[in-house]
């Protein structure tokens, strides 16, 4: 294992090596590495079942059942995230740590309004008063550009469209402005109008908060609209990485070349 | 070049009838036509009415007002039997394969089904059908005795394809086709797609939200915004000769691979609004930048531009 103290400062995240397998199967993420400065943002792209989101479930040690990191460690501010207990990574997912999921709509509770959830979350976290979590919760919604808060928090999850569920996703995990922040393919369920929006707004995220993002996603022209640093993976591999301008401009595995290659492009290839 | 219009659509009008008794206009006096061998890309938001408007076209739902014409024939009331035979020639693929199969029916089942249902072929010729089918959408024969849920999302959605060939339909319909596959499986399935519509003249629309993606396959493009084509433009031209606003604010929210954070991503803010409480006047209204006084007042009409161009919106009317 690293030592710690040399790094201190260096990295947020040090990511050495992983191997994680689900029961006994073959491992489904192999030899994965990746270190990530603070304010950092780093794109995880590939093909569905490239391993993705294991990836960054096993950061949060949020895994299925069945799942496990096998080898490797990982090194969050100078600790190793695998050895804590249950009770250590409840304190840091949500506060440290948080994650946006591809349908945020499909996270929360359908039966109970945004506002009770918030509210529950934040206490989970914070020993406040109710009425001062419900305050902090409008706060970070019209902080996120959603229009009159308080409506929204007194809203079930399937009054608001996918845009707004979304940015509501975005208000929750930010809230204990956490240093970094994991995002599992958030705008791949939105139409390309709100997806711009979203994309804009967590770029924001950085540049306000400082915080270091890893978002999974398929779509290789946001990921270079928004990153550093570009993971390509596939087949539980990582087959490339490397800043963004190598990756786009440079790329020098075939697998890279064709996954640029099929990206539609306004003024690309016509078939017709 | 002489164009021979397969399908068309006059002024269709879809209204639905919300639990509260209030009306919700899906689809509002739309007129396209789909020609032979020519691809009509749909583009728009969800909720637009895109596939209302497509559901219409396939005779899966009846309009309120308006018709459907198919090969100069009104088939908007047709029954029974008419009905069954337009159903043989316009077919679609959808865009979910996974719901649109049953999961208990293997891949050899599938694709004989319709051939079945119209009587077309015996019971034994299956294999000789499906191998065929399989072959034309470039998947190996052994996948006739697979599930749907043992192959993959682009395989599945070349199985759906290859099912609405088999009764050799005139007009196939996407209704967002390749919208939940990986780019690279996307890629693949608009060539084969292309592919097919060269080697057998058919005329295709095609849904979608990704004005990149769609410009490559169309011929030509309908805009559509709250139900209503905002504007009809040759594919081409797209990127360099749209008009309407919202077009822009769709062409604007692309990412290109190679654009960083200094450009400007140009993209409209705020929502549509709900199509059960439109404003009056111009439905993008409240998120055009160049909104004047008559864009609250009156509806801006579809008129043409030049050539095969139409917008409407006040600023070029």
């Amino acid at each position: 294992m690293l030592n710690p103290q040399s790094n201190k400062g260096k990295y947020i995240l040090e990511i050495n090596n992983i191997t994680v397998q689900y029961n006994e199967n073959s491992p489904c993420v192999k030899d994965f590495s990746l270190t990530m400065k603070s304010g950092e943002i780093v794109s995880i792209v590939g093909e569905s079942g490239s391993g993705k989101t294991t990836v960054i479930r096993s950061l949060l040690g949020a895994l299925p059942e069945g799942g496990r990191v096998e080898e490797g460690d990982i090194v969050f501010e100078g600790e190793s995230l695998l050895d804590k207990s249950p009770e250590e990574w409840r304190k840091l997912r949500g506060t440290k740590i948080s994650m946006i999921f591809q349908d945020s709509g499909a996270m929360i509770n359908p039966i109970r309004k945004i506002g009770s959830q918030f509210v529950e979350y934040i206490r989970t976290h914070e020993n406040i008063l109710k009425k001062d979590a419900w305050q902090k919760g409008v706060i970070m919604l019209e902080k996120m550009r959603l229009p009159n808060g308080e409506n929204i928090m007194n809203s079930y999850p399937f009054q608001l469209s996918g845009g707004m569920r979304q940015r509501v996703g975005i208000a929750m995990a930010m809230v204990f402005q956490p240093k970094l922040l994991l995002a599992d393919e958030p705008t791949s369920a939105l139409d390309v109008t709100t997806q711009a929006q979203i994309v804009r707004q967590m770029v924001e995220l950085r540049e306000v908060h400082n915080t270091g993002i890893i978002i999974v996603t398929h779509n290789l022209g946001v990921a270079s609209y928004m990153s550093d640093k570009i993971v390509v993976m596939q087949s539980g591999k990582v087959v490339e990485t490397g800043n963004k301008e190598e990756i786009i401009y440079n790329p020098k595995h075939t697998y890279t070349k064709k996954l640029l290659e099929a990206v539609p492009k306004l003024e690309g290839k016509r078939y017709v | 070049m002489s164009e021979e219009a397969i399908l068309e659509a006059r002024y269709l009008t879809r209204k639905f009838k919300t639990a509260d008794s209030r009306v919700l206009t899906a689809v509002d006096n739309v007129n396209l036509k789909i020609y032979k061998g020519k691809t009509l890309g749909i583009v728009g938001e969800s909720g637009c009415g895109k596939s209302t408007l497509m559901r219409m076209l396939v005779q899966l739902d009846t309009p309120t007002e308006g018709q459907i014409i198919y090969r100069g024939k009104d088939i908007t009331d047709s029954k029974g039997k008419s009905l069954r035979e337009n159903h043989r020639r316009i077919q679609m693929v959808f865009q979910d394969p996974m719901a649109s199969f049953n999961p208990r029916m293997k891949v050899l089942d599938i694709i004989s089904e319709p051939l079945l249902n119209y009587k077309l072929i015996k019971k034994n010729e299956r294999k000789n059908i499906a191998k065929k089918y399989l072959k034309m959408v470039d998947l190996p024969e052994e996948f006739m005795d697979k599930y749907p849920q043992n192959m993959s999302g682009g395989q599945r959605q070349r199985v759906g394809i290859a099912r609405a060939l088999t009764l050799e339909p005139e007009v196939i319909l996407c209704d967002e086709a390749t919208c939940s596959l990986d780019v690279s499986v996307q890629d693949h399935i608009i060539k084969l797609l292309v592919k097919l519509q060269r080697e057998k003249d058919i005329a295709m629309a095609f849904i979608c939200h990704d004005v990149a993606l769609v410009q490559s396959l169309a011929h030509k493009l309908a805009i559509m915004y709250l139900g209503n084509i905002v504007e009809l433009i040759s594919g081409d031209k797209i990127n360099k000769e749209a008009k309407h606003p919202y077009t822009k604010a769709l062409i604007g929210s692309i990412f290109d691979i190679g654009v960083d954070q200094n450009t400007q991503i140009e993209t409209i803010e705020s929502e549509a609004p709900s199509p059960l409480d439109l404003p009056q006047g111009c439905s993008f209204q409240n998120r055009c930048p160049h909104c004047k006084e008559i864009c609250t007042i009156k509806k801006p009409e579809l008129s043409k531009l030049k050539g095969e161009h139409y917008v409407a919106c006040h600023l070029y009317g």
